[in-house]
């Protein structure tokens, strides 16, 4: 009897310590996301489930990403290591009805400038939308989103938070080619 | 009443044992003496437990064998200090004290390593590495995008709108406007 009772006590125990220490009061385990951040999840624009590409890079990681490539690459990693979060969706459109998408991609647009992101630039051509929306916090750059809607092709969102400098970011951008990523295997991008 | 009368069978039947041994008070040896006088049964048990009593003592007395002897004293030479037997519980009292304490300790690791963020391997900053590259380059590629074609819509209406215009003014026909603005940049 006794043999059963106290290894059943012990259990008891564990798992009521565990509760307890768990209810504890614990250090955040997340800051504030930063005012450049966009809830691609909460936007709802795409089906997770048929995203071709998918970024989802935060604080910590992004530091590791910034060290590791600090010699091979210092304009990257300098231009990392200031940011606070990367998020990409990316959403084929070849055979479906963009209709849908078109009017999430307005949504988010709206939702954008209803919380101050300002416009950098709106190209609408044959049915193909760009956006690029800059979010500014005591004159500093804080976030940029792109939007883009190419009907038959793919539309996309990008999100960068962080402390951004726009020039940079756009050599480093203009300096790498999308196909050529693609071509190496990575583990969310490309589906 | 007189105590000797009022001895009952049973209870001069269980004095019989110590009387035969001599271990009675003389008192109540005494009483029980008077009630055999008067009760020939327990008179009879008490006979007949006096020659069971002579009959053991007359059994022979046996000796150990020297062997068994050496032997238990070669096993059991140690001297065994006595020990009082002790009550249960104080060890009970120790054993749920180091159980609480081992619990709580044992809940606060599990706690902490549940809480412990996981440190990435190098394949997945390598990989991180690639994704944070991929975002620029979308980037890049939707810019190179948008900026021809905001140079297409300078190009328009800088240049072919103008040169259009004083064509047809030349020719003295009306012109049409031409399609709307194909980029705006606030």
């Amino acid at each position: 009897m006794r043999k059963t009772i106290i290894p059943g006590l012990a259990l008891v125990l564990f798992l009521a310590a565990s509760a307890l220490l768990a209810q504890a009061p614990q250090k955040p385990q997340k800051p504030a996301p930063s005012p450049g951040f966009v809830p691609l999840a909460e936007l709802n624009l795409f089906p997770q489930d048929k995203l071709s590409a998918e970024v989802n890079l935060e604080g910590a990681i992004l530091r590791l990403v910034a060290a590791a490539v600090k010699q091979e690459d210092p304009a990257f990693s300098s231009m990392v290591a200031s940011l606070r979060s990367i998020n990409v969706q990316v959403f084929p459109l070849a055979g479906i009805d963009a209709g849908a998408v078109k009017t999430k991609i307005d949504r988010a647009v709206h939702w954008l400038e209803d919380r101050g992101w300002k416009a950098n630039l709106r190209v609408k051509e044959k049915g193909e939308e760009t956006y690029i929306y800059l979010k500014e916090q005591d004159g500093q750059i804080v976030g940029l989103t792109v939007l883009t809607f190419q009907p038959g092709d793919e539309a996309a969102v990008i999100n960068i938070s962080g402390r951004i400098d726009p020039a940079q970011i756009g050599r480093l951008g203009q300096s790498l080619h999308v196909q050529q990523l693609e071509r190496v295997p990575a583990g969310k991008k490309p589906h | 009443m007189n105590r000797i009368e009022d001895m009952p069978c049973d209870e001069a039947l269980d004095l019989l044992e110590p009387y035969v041994d001599g271990d009675l008070p003389t008192a109540v040896a005494d009483c029980l003496r008077a009630h055999l006088e008067t009760c020939r049964s327990c008179a009879g048990e008490l006979a007949l437990a006096r020659r069971i009593q002579s009959e053991l003592r007359s059994l022979p007395q046996l000796d150990c064998p020297p062997e068994i002897l050496e032997r238990v004293r070669s096993q059991g030479g140690e001297v065994v200090p006595f020990r009082p037997r002790r009550t249960g519980l104080p060890l009970r009292i120790a054993a749920a004290a180091a159980m609480l304490v081992l619990s709580l300790g044992g809940g606060a690791l599990f706690v902490h390593f549940q809480q412990q963020p996981r440190q990435p391997s190098a394949a997945e900053i390598a990989q991180a590495t690639q994704e944070a590259r991929y975002a620029l380059a979308y980037i890049g590629k939707v810019s190179r995008r948008a900026g021809l074609d905001v140079r297409d819509d300078v190009l328009a209406r800088r240049l072919v709108r103008p040169a259009t215009r004083s064509v047809s003014l030349s020719l003295g026909v009306a012109t049409q406007e031409p399609a709307p603005v194909r980029g705006e940049q606030p």
